[in-house]
């Protein structure tokens, strides 16, 4: 339980520090930010302009209360409001959220499902076709970029089949099955980068394993096969493959930004790639710190099911 | 080599042609030409012409040189600071090394798409963001990898070496510590570049990147998305050079990783599940039968090299209660033999020849799913290291329990028991507590008891105890040894014990085989064996035992490698008898209980 307790502690600091950088971020600006923030292509913003955004900032106050400000907005769920139309930014996370989770969600499980029992075949197989051409094609699918890929799907699944609408989004409780349609290609989408680190992954763990003692302690048990694999094989494997996953992750994080915005998936990265564009601090501001936030929450995850995987982390 | 000659050499193309950009007689890649719009050919333009009636062509190549100019230059700004940062926290350590690795654990924290976003919000798009944003992406990962490797070389004799000698630290740093850095700095180096060409497309590809109309391989993909259904090529092509490249140069950091991690080297070895299996085709013998018999069992390695038999021709006969012991230095076959007869040999070794009766079936062409029933339930196997042997992430009961469950069909509560029944049979105090342990909590004597008891779950026959003391303590080693003897008597079990230590063999066995270079050279009762040795070998092994006052005498030389075994007699070369008629393999010569082979052994001993 210390254990527990230290390790979300940790990860409060570290979102405590990621909300500090990104304060930060705004004063480590060579000059004034307002006007670097104003500047488009060279021409001179007007001084009016920059005064108003210095105040509507708050970069007129002193700094340590502009931060106390900001923490304080931060632990009570206030982002500040868009500097393009005044809307709350929090509102607005909280509408396009649940759609990017989805969507990571929807990924994530698509990848696990898929190269793990395909990484765990390959190596059990080692050299074989099936081993041969998944491996290949999860070289090629590493190499693919994801916006690559979905562009890609795009162009054949929609444009020459016509089998797949080219994007977009519908409610699920408006019509499920065209959620799910609309859903299916961007999770292909996010899922390919994962899925083949995965898969390497797995095969090169399950081969390590395989060559293993215990393994060979477990066959002179008398245990079939399939048991062998299952628990003494494959449980082991999961472990260095549970540490890859999580570091994989905040590719895949920055993978869906990409994803949503070819496939015109409303998630977070809608707001926040209009906002980069438009220079909307506030909201690009709480976008990054509600996705590094669940970056961080995801490592958290991905610790207790480490440890939880590996019984040598906590108790000794 | 040749994993990394062919992405070696198209990387290395690639860059040439970025390079050479300026000087190839390209068309201008910026020049709009609306007229000449997404037309798919034009002379001059063997790609045709984007939406702006720009040249594909000039645009493909002039996009890898903005994409590799960013790529190298902020994986090698990345590079230079990184390392710098890392060699100075691992050497001076304190607040450096702290500023060091805590700065690079607080860009860990970003995704690293979103923390550029939030760069390019603040400074505008442009390639000096692009450049400043990816370095600071990946200077953790160098400072990280240098800063190991410093660690690990400060240690290192010639670093300390250097030190006493009175040299300054910036010269240590980079004279003596550098250059051994380099390899894992190297690999760190590709992976960034391959990496920064990912993230710089993908950021040009949302607009945030490179600023149009320099071309940039992101920017034709983005560009080319509206007009995909009347120019699909416009989108095909840079998708191609994009996926090419980076599949290049993912497999060429492979292969930098591969020949900088020495460890890697060896080739893989071909695994399987389940072993190629040979039908039964022996009937079974008439009764009365050993518990054990082997005969001629001769197992081959298939290598680069050629095919090696690290055992020829062994025999051996084990009766129900008895104790035999097989002796020999390391690589004599004696572990090998005992993992055929199991049925466990590694992947890269076969039985070839040979027969191994188990109360008169033999194991060697017995099916397989067979023989699984066989081991573990009628005969078990000990190895030698406790801790490996062991799966580390199930508790100790569990694994007993696992052992007893693969053959009766009990339930869970009625095995957990049971494996506590066990553990207190084999001598472990507290069993119930234990039970719920996992092995690294365990000593290494406590570690093979539970072996043990794992072996003894299903009151085997047979009990194969492969070196089942070499890594314990001396006083653990006897402990175990008794408990080995104790369940012999109580349970008749036939015991065969590999072991390299004559007096362990003298102490527990019954009967003794002594094996040299894969052969059997002398077998009989220990009694008679110890007493009356009729192979120089074995006298030569029992003279090196340290016995009283008597010096101990060392046998000259070393065992052969398996693919470079002498002619004739295998010991031969370190015999102090050998003859020229030594030069022709001897028999196996065998009378009554005792076996021996040496042509002279009828003169040595008299």
């Amino acid at each position: 339980m210390w254990w527990l307790a230290r390790r979300i502690g940790i990860s409060l600091l570290l979102m405590w520090v990621v909300a500090t950088i990104v304060f930060l971020a705004l004063h480590m600006v060579p000059g004034d930010p307002a006007e670097m923030l104003l500047s488009t292509g060279g021409a001179m913003p007007d001084a009016y302009a920059i005064a108003e955004l210095r105040e509507r900032l708050g970069l007129n106050r002193p700094i340590l209360e502009q931060y106390g400000a900001f923490l304080i907005g931060l632990s009570q769920g206030d982002l500040g409001t868009s500097l393009v139309d005044d809307y709350p930014v929090a509102e607005e996370i909280a509408l396009r959220l649940p759609r990017t989770l989805e969507l990571i969600v929807a990924g994530t499980l698509l990848a696990v499902a898929i190269a793990l029992p395909a990484g765990t075949f390959a190596a059990v197989r080692q050299g074989g076709a099936f081993d041969r051409v998944s491996s290949a094609l999860a070289a090629v699918l590493q190499a693919v970029p994801v916006f690559v890929l979905g562009t890609l799907l795009i162009l054949v699944l929609a444009q020459w089949l016509r089998w797949m609408p080219a994007g977009g989004y519908t409610p699920f409780a408006e019509d499920p099955v065209r959620h799910l349609v609309l859903l299916s290609l961007p999770a292909v989408a996010v899922a390919k980068g994962l899925a083949a680190t995965i898969f390497r992954m797995t095969r090169a763990s399950v081969l390590d394993a395989l060559s293993r003692d215990h393994v060979r302690t477990a066959r002179a048990k008398g245990l079939t096969p399939q048991r062998v694999l299952r628990r003494h094989v494959v449980r082991n494997a999961l472990i260095p493959v549970t540490t890859v996953l999580g570091l994989q992750m905040g590719t895949l994080l920055g993978g869906t930004v990409l994803v949503e915005y070819v496939f015109n998936w409303p998630g977070l990265s809608t707001p926040l790639l209009r906002a980069v564009e438009a220079r909307d601090y506030p909201m690009v501001v709480g976008i990054v710190i509600t996705v590094s936030g669940l970056f961080l929450l995801i490592n958290l995850a991905m610790d207790l099911i480490y440890a939880a995987l590996d019984p040598r982390i906590t108790r000794s | 080599m040749r994993k990394l000659w062919i992405p070696g050499a198209v990387v290395a193309l690639i860059v040439l042609i970025a390079i050479a950009a300026p000087v190839l007689p390209l068309m201008d890649p910026i020049r709009q030409d609306v007229a000449n719009r997404l037309a798919a050919y034009v002379p001059g333009s063997p790609m045709g012409r984007d939406e702006f009636g720009r040249d594909v062509f000039s645009r493909l190549i002039w996009g890898a040189r903005s994409s590799l100019a960013v790529a190298f230059a902020s994986a090698t700004i990345a590079a230079v600071i990184g390392t710098a940062l890392g060699l100075l926290g691992g050497w001076f350590r304190g607040v450096v090394e702290f500023l060091a690795i805590r700065g690079a654990d607080v860009v860990l924290c970003f995704p690293p798409v979103l923390l550029a976003l939030l760069v390019v919000t603040l400074l505008g798009p442009g390639t000096a963001t692009l450049i400043l944003v990816l370095s600071v992406l990946y200077l953790p990962g160098f400072i990280r990898v240098s800063f190991a490797e410093v660690l690990s070389a400060r240690s290192q004799d010639y670093v300390e070496a250097v030190r006493a000698l009175g040299a300054r630290t910036p010269r240590i740093l980079l004279r003596t510590v550098l250059p051994n850095i380099a390899g894992p700095v190297l690999v760190q180096l590709s992976l960034a570049v391959a990496s920064a060409v990912v993230l710089e497309s993908g950021l040009s590809f949302l607009g945030l990147g490179v600023v149009p109309p320099t071309p940039s391989w992101g920017l034709m993909i983005r560009g080319a998305r509206a007009t995909m259904e009347q120019a699909p090529m416009l989108l095909l092509w840079p998708c191609l050079a994009l996926t090419v490249t980076i599949l290049a140069m993912n497999l060429l950091c492979d292969a930098v990783r591969d020949v900088a991690d020495k460890r890697g080297g060896g080739g893989a070895k071909k695994l399987r599940l389940v072993d190629r299996l040979l039908p039964g085709l022996f009937p079974a013998p008439a009764a009365p039968q050993p518990l054990l018999d082997v005969q001629g069992l001769t197992v081959e390695i298939a290598t680069p090299g050629g095919i090696i038999r690290p055992v020829e021709d062994m025999a051996f006969r084990l009766d129900a209660g008895r104790t035999l012991a097989i002796v020999g230095e390391s690589g004599s076959g004696k572990s090998m033999a005992a993992t055929a007869i199991m049925g466990l040999l590694p992947p890269a070794a076969r039985v070839a020849d040979g027969v191994a009766r188990f109360e008169g079936d033999d194991l060697l062409r017995m099916p397989e799913p067979a023989r699984r029933k066989l081991r573990g339930g009628a005969m078990a196997m000990v190895f030698q290291d406790p801790m490996s042997s062991l799966n580390p992430v199930h508790r100790i009961g569990d694994q007993v329990a696992e052992a007893i469950r693969a053959h009766r069909d009990v339930p869970a509560g009625k095995a957990a028991a049971e494996a506590v029944e066990l553990l207190k049979r084999v001598g472990i105090a507290d069993p119930e507590r234990r039970a719920r342990a996992y092995p690294h909590e365990l000593s290494g004597g406590m570690r093979q008891r539970v072996m043990i008891a794992m072996a003894i779950a299903n009151r085997p026959r047979l009990l194969i105890a492969d070196e089942p003391t070499t890594a314990l303590d001396v006083t653990v080693q006897a402990a175990i040894l008794e408990l080995l003897a104790e369940l012999r008597r109580a349970e008749g079990m036939g015991v065969v014990l590999i072991t390299h230590s004559l007096g362990v063999v003298a102490e527990v066995a019954e009967d003794v085989v002594v094996m040299y270079a894969a052969q059997v050279v002398e077998s009989g009762p220990v009694a008679e064996v110890f007493a009356r040795p009729l192979h120089p070998y074995t006298r030569a092994l029992l003279a090196a035992v340290p016995d009283g006052d008597i010096e101990p005498e060392g046998i000259p030389g070393v065992v052969p490698r398996p693919d470079a075994w002498p002619p004739g007699c295998r010991f031969a070369p370190r015999c102090g008898f050998a003859t020229e008629a030594c030069a022709t393999p001897p028999p196996l010569e065998e009378f009554e209980n005792h076996a021996v082979r040496c042509i002279r052994w009828r003169e040595l001993s008299a």
